[in-house]
């Protein structure tokens, strides 16, 4: 960057560097030369349109919608515009205008996208473009109205790495040293009888049978029965989840209930309490500074306060799901690693039935639906506020938020389709789908943090002060061209100038030593030994 | 934290033995008076202790017990077993100079009392609290048994040393001169030039190549105006006696002089407001044009009132942004960003970066002229918030502000430590810039921290452009710390005369000029001129390793902009297109000067005529387009256009909020200097074993005394 040119601006984006080459040359060239596609996309349409663009005003372009995007490339000269828009991000289709419409540009398409977009597009009223246009994209980008499959039933990419293999239940349980004297790993909902919207394994009190958990499971939402989240090394607190007891109208308590609580609060040698977080509206999760505070509560009860801490709210899908993965986060460094922390959704999101599919409505055109909710964009958004506070925490950075939040809507991936693990086995969703985790674990060069420093036993304590809690730009505000940042960070470039200079001189210094010590053979005094120096110096870092 | 010199004897001894402290609940008058003077061995020169107490220093983790002293001078923390001379957090949480106190509490059980000048404490203080108007806060906690009335005592004496504080810090700065000169240093040459000689002012300008410029020393004696410095720079073929008199038609006799040469030949000019009630005769107005169009035959005025927040503004802003980041402020969370936005501080800190983003365009877009004036017509659409007080309107505060910031924009070398320094004492500091005052010094109602403002701008800067600046946040924040302390008098006179007849400096001066003669005979004290910028005397080796910025690229070489071929710069006649610069729009001008109606000079230049613009649309989106077209239509050598939107403007949270406990929390890694520091070992090692091959130098060296005073 520096080298083609001195001057500095702070909104330069490489990948829009990269598009406009592209298009810049390829104004006249064939269309599969010019418009990306995946393996398994296929062009549906193209129509000359006229694109509304907020920030630039009209410009003049042609769209083309496969089965998976929208993609417009300008026909100006001097503009070096491109959208590029999987279909899956469209939450609602709307026509501006009608035949007796005269303004300028005023008969078109106002499509809303759920990544806080909006996309107008101007078209001749003439020869039913309009329609053509409507129709295509209603088709692909809600194809659960029209049988049609999801594109991620279609997509044929491959990658190096396997992403469905990233978690495995039993493997992450041991890494979390269970079973143990305490906790038994069952098998009672392996064909999800006792809780369809549980995952096939859970781990519960070792001396609780199956039967009384079948008897606990009557008297909670759902089924959803308290299941051990995540125990600590040390202290062996544990936190728990599930969803609201059944008091019902009578106010009736439940032995069962409460003598699977007791076992779960035996358990713990040091404090005879059981503490119990109730995420429910009283304490509702409308901003992500109430989501951080409850998880800092969470993570101290369980850190310092030695308590072990059962978490639920209505059903124990949504604002559960929040409190628990953001204290695993404080508390378990593990999940701050890219893989950790890809291992942590899978858990505690996707297994335990967040319903990513009514929350998101994949490929379903009713966008005022109820159940739509953006509960797990808040919990990447808390995320954002932890990389901030804490530089040198994270294996990942930004761009990893981002991507994750990108392939949520984008239908691209089978990760985040479905609401609960029992139906993406009915789809068999891990044959027939790629996993957003092949694509970042085959790149994932692109998405660490370079200030990463690895820290075991550190529990993080982030501020959840609105003082300290900052506007995610460039997540929110990205699409703005005024706004975005500089990428690559120039800091973070220079950092990894350092660390190569670093390794060079690594290398030639053990080159150094070996000659030396060769040399040095048969003298008796021979410079330190070059390996013992750079663990010394390595330690601060 | 200001007296902890290096090098100097300035230390407050602390208490050997703290078991003693404790144990001497009521301490002797003869014991006191011991302590006293072991104290005082360690005070400023003409420094007193008035009272002292021993305390614990709450709110923060861990709590510190040590010695609540209150002097002349200051109030001053010492904790126990910890010497000044050793190094103090940057932010140091102990000194608190007199003025610097906005607030003093006392709490007693339930009572909280805020003290006055005047006021009587009417019970035991537990507790008191004083609050910084730089946003520190001391909370210092007093043991019950026996040792009320010394802490009573401590209280009443900062109740009084405050009431006094004005007049002391007078002449705390010359106190504080003259010990460095008694202590017998050696010469010592000031880490910046201090644009007090003739030198000082040649050099400079052959630095920015400015040719078609020259140094004018018709000001020498201050007649032409107490306000501007000695020298200034004028286009060279103006007489100074031409200077002199187009000078008198100017508000406070300010009139235009230049800022900054850009290496691509246009110049920025500042100057104050036409002094529309005078009458100048033709040759004057003449040499007023001729100045102002600097040789350029196209001129823009721009008018650095319009858009921008006036001084009451300013002021009442900060004092709202100080209570709200007050620990203990009563802001509901929930509150928290519309009491922020409600300040406007923020909003006037992205009006400045606006407005100077601007006006590095209209530099860089093409040669010109680009005079800073404040409104020199009474427009009808001023905001009528600016109209509160301004006599002297604009030259001596926001065109300060707005020309420091064009030159951080456009030039490299005032991103460096040394460049930045040099470009605020000379568009600050010798320009006149009324920091006395403007800090509340003077009890003059024009208080308004103008210069806090353009450090938060600043700041801004820092954080969108994290690789081009050589100074970091913690040499701003110490920037920022040094505003209210008298030790030296770079903040604390309002003008360059003031400054220099303080000093002593003038006097000598004077003589030298009556009598001709080319040595003052009389002194070491003319050499001895300390500033803000003798950083050593305040921060230790480790600190100042701090101002620098781990982030900087070291391949951003000043020396790349240096000046490729000059225009020619004389251009006869009259320009042929001048224009006014206001609302974010180019208007066409008849004539420069408001005195005379002369015959339409000018051609119409259809091209900023033809684009209305509207306000999303800044000047640089005129010229460049949107950011994302800039790869196709290179931006300028070495400008940086500052992103000024809502969201991009932030709240510098490691000045403001540092009075809150969280922020002392690890919230920053400074990792890349760890880096460099491992680094730097590794190349030792290196050199050690291969006598003959020396890998490159990774980084500039790092040593404090290169870093302040790398003078060309």
């Amino acid at each position: 960057m520096a080298a083609a040119s001195t001057s500095k601006y702070n909104s330069h984006s490489l990948e829009n560097e990269s598009i406009k080459r592209m298009s810049r040359e390829g104004a006249n060239q064939d269309l599969s030369e010019t418009v990306p596609r995946l393996p398994g996309e296929m062009l549906i349409t193209d129509k000359e349109v006229i694109y509304i663009c907020p920030f630039n005003g009209p410009i003049k372009g042609r769209v083309y919608i496969t089965n998976y995007r929208l993609y417009l490339r300008s026909l100006e000269m001097d503009s070096a515009l491109i959208l590029d828009v999987p279909l899956g991000v469209i939450s609602r289709i709307e026509k501006m205008g009608g035949a007796s419409s005269r303004g300028e540009n005023a008969y078109g398409l106002d499509i809303t996208c759920k990544d806080l977009r909006n996309l107008r597009f101007a078209l001749k009223q003439e020869g039913h473009s309009r329609r053509d246009m409507f129709e295509t994209l209603t088709k692909y980008a809600f194809p659960l109205a029209h049988s049609l499959p999801l594109f991620a039933f279609l997509n044929e990419e491959k990658f190096n790495e396997e992403g469905w293999a990233v978690y495995n239940p039993v493997e992450e349980y041991r890494r979390q040293g269970l079973p143990n004297h305490h906790w038994r790993i069952t098998f009672i909902n392996k064909c999800y009888e006792l809780c369809d919207t549980y995952p096939a394994l859970l781990v519960v009190p070792y001396r609780t049978s199956d039967d009384d958990l079948r008897r606990v499971a009557t008297f909670r939402s759902r089924n959803r029965i308290p299941v051990l989240s995540w125990i600590h090394p040390e202290n062996k607190t544990v936190i728990v989840r599930c969803s609201q007891p059944l008091v019902g109208m009578s106010g009736k308590r439940n032995k069962d209930d409460e003598k699977y609580l007791d076992a779960i609060r035996e358990t713990n040698r040091q404090i005879s309490k059981l503490t119990i977080y109730d995420a429910r509206p009283s304490v509702n999760a409308v901003a992500n500074k109430l989501v951080l505070t409850g998880a800092i509560q969470v993570a101290d009860k369980v850190s310092s306060g030695k308590s072990s801490v059962l978490v639920h709210c209505s059903d124990g899908w949504d604002r559960t799901s929040q409190l628990t993965s953001l204290a695993m986060l404080m508390l378990d460094s593990f999940y701050r690693t890219i893989e950790g922390f890809e291992i942590l959704v899978q858990k505690e999101w996707i297994s335990f039935g967040h319903k990513f599919a009514s929350r998101i409505g994949h490929g379903d055109k009713n966008h005022a639906d109820a159940d739509r909710s953006p509960i797990f964009l808040q919990f990447i958004d808390c995320v954002w506020q932890m990389l901030k506070q804490f530089p040198t925490a994270f294996e990942f950075n930004e761009r990893f938020l981002v991507t994750i939040l990108d392939h949520l809507y984008s239908c691209r991936f089978g990760t985040f389709l479905f609401n609960c693990e029992s139906a993406r086995e009915r789809q068999k969703v891990m044959e027939r789908t790629v996993s957003l985790w092949s694509l970042t674990n085959s790149n994932k060069e692109k998405f660490k943090n370079p200030f990463y420093t690895k820290e075991i036993n550190r529990v993080l304590y982030p501020v959840a002060s609105m003082r300290h809690l900052e506007l995610w730009v460039n997540y929110y505000i990205r699409w703005n061209p005024r706004i975005k940042q500089q990428q690559p960070n120039p800091v973070e470039q220079r950092y990894m100038e350092l660390l190569a200079l670093r390794d060079d001189y690594i290398k030639r210094l053990e080159d150094l030593q070996l000659a030396n010590s060769a040399k040095l053979s048969a003298a008796s005094s021979s410079p330190p030994n070059a390996s013992q120096m750079m663990s010394h110096l390595q330690t601060h870092f | 934290m200001w007296w902890g010199g290096r090098g100097q004897s300035f230390n407050i001894a602390p208490q050997k033995e703290e078991p003693e402290m404790g144990q001497s609940r009521m301490p002797e008058p003869r014991k006191l008076g011991s302590l006293a003077s072991s104290l005082a061995s360690g005070c400023l020169p003409g420094e007193q202790i008035l009272a002292w107490a021993p305390g614990l220093r709450k709110g923060l983790e861990p709590e510190l017990p040590g010695i609540l002293i209150c002097t002349n001078f200051r109030v001053t923390f010492q904790p126990c077993g910890w010497q000044r001379s050793q190094e103090t957090p940057l932010s140091s949480e102990y000194d608190f100079s007199l003025v610097n106190i906005e607030r003093l509490e006392a709490v007693s059980g339930l009572s909280r009392v805020q003290l006055h000048p005047g006021s009587q404490l009417k019970f035991i203080p537990a507790e008191i609290l004083i609050h910084g108007r730089d946003f520190r806060l001391l909370r210092i906690g007093f043991e019950a048994g026996g040792l009320e009335p010394q802490a009573f005592q401590v209280t009443m004496a900062i109740v009084q040393a405050r009431a006094q504080s004005s007049e002391t810090q007078q002449y705390g700065g010359i106190a504080l001169s003259k010990a460095v000169l008694e202590q017998g240093s050696d010469f010592r040459k000031p880490p910046i030039p201090l644009l007090e000689t003739l030198e000082d002012w040649e050099m400079e300008l052959k630095k920015q190549g400015a040719r078609g410029w020259r140094v004018s020393t018709v000001n020498e004696r201050f007649d032409v105006a107490t306000s501007l410095p000695r020298y200034f720079w004028v286009p060279s073929r103006i007489l100074d006696s031409e200077v002199k008199s187009a000078f008198g038609h100017f508000r406070q006799g300010r009139g235009p002089r230049l800022s900054w040469h850009h290496p691509g030949g246009s110049d920025l000019v500042r100057c104050g407001g036409f002094y529309t009630a005078s009458d100048p005769n033709k040759e004057d107005i003449r040499a007023v044009e001729s100045m102002l169009q600097a040789g350029h035959s196209d001129v823009v005025l721009v008018d650095t009132m319009d858009e921008l927040p006036g001084l009451a503004d300013i002021q009442l802003a900060h004092l709202k942004l100080r209570a709200l980041c007050l620990p203990d402020s009563s802001v509901a969370e929930d509150k928290w960003l519309s009491a922020l936005e409600g300040t406007r501080w923020l909003d006037y800190v992205r009006a400045c970066l606006r407005k100077a983003s601007d006006i590095s365009v209209l530099v860089t877009s093409r040669v010109r002229s680009v005079v800073l004036q404040a409104s020199w017509t009474p427009p009808p659409f001023v905001p009528s918030l600016s109209l509160l007080y301004h006599p002297e309107r604009g030259d001596r505060d926001l065109n300060g502000l707005l020309s420091s910031l064009v030159q951080l924009l456009l030039a490299p070398e005032a991103r460096t430590l040394f460049g930045f320094q040099s470009v605020v004492q000379r568009e600050w500091v010798a320009a006149g810039h009324p920091f006395l005052t403007r800090f509340g010094g003077t009890g003059a109602s024009e208080e308004a921290p103008v210069f806090l403002l353009f450090l938060d701008c600043v700041w801004q800067l820092l954080q969108q452009f994290p690789a081009e600046f050589e100074f970091s946040e913690f040499f701003l924040l110490a920037l920022h710390d040094s505003v209210r302390v008298p030790d030296t008098l770079t903040f604390l006179r309002n003008t360059p005369w003031e400054r220099g007849k303080q000093s002593g400096q003038f006097n000598s001066y004077t003589q030298v000029y009556t009598s001709g003669n080319s040595q003052p005979q009389d002194g070491n004290s003319i050499n001895v001129q300390l500033s803000v910028w003798d950083w050593d005397l305040r921060y230790s080796n480790e600190q100042i390793l701090q101002f620098h910025n781990p982030g900087y690229d070291p391949e951003h070489c000043p020396e790349s902009w240096f000046p490729r071929q000059q225009p020619n710069f004389i251009v006869p006649g009259p320009p042929s297109s001048m224009w006014l610069f206001s609302r974010g729009a180019l208007t066409p001008l008849n004539q420069l000067c408001p005195w005379r109606d002369s015959p339409s000079l000018l051609a119409v230049s259809s091209r900023w005529l033809s684009r209305p613009a509207t306000p999303s649309e800044s000047l640089a989106d005129q010229e460049w387009g949107l950011p994302s077209h800039w790869g196709a239509c290179p931006l300028p050598p070495g400008l940086l256009l500052p992103g000024y939107l809502g969201p991009q403007i932030r709240l510098w949270k490691r000045c403001y909020l540092r009075g809150r406990p969280e922020v002392q929390m690890g919230l920053s890694a400074l990792t890349i200097s760890g880096l460099q520091e491992e680094l730097t070992c590794l190349q030792e090692l290196l050199r050690k074993w291969t006598p003959r091959v020396f890998p490159q130098d990774h980084c500039k060296k790092r040593d404090p005394n290169t870093i302040l005073s790398q003078t060309q």
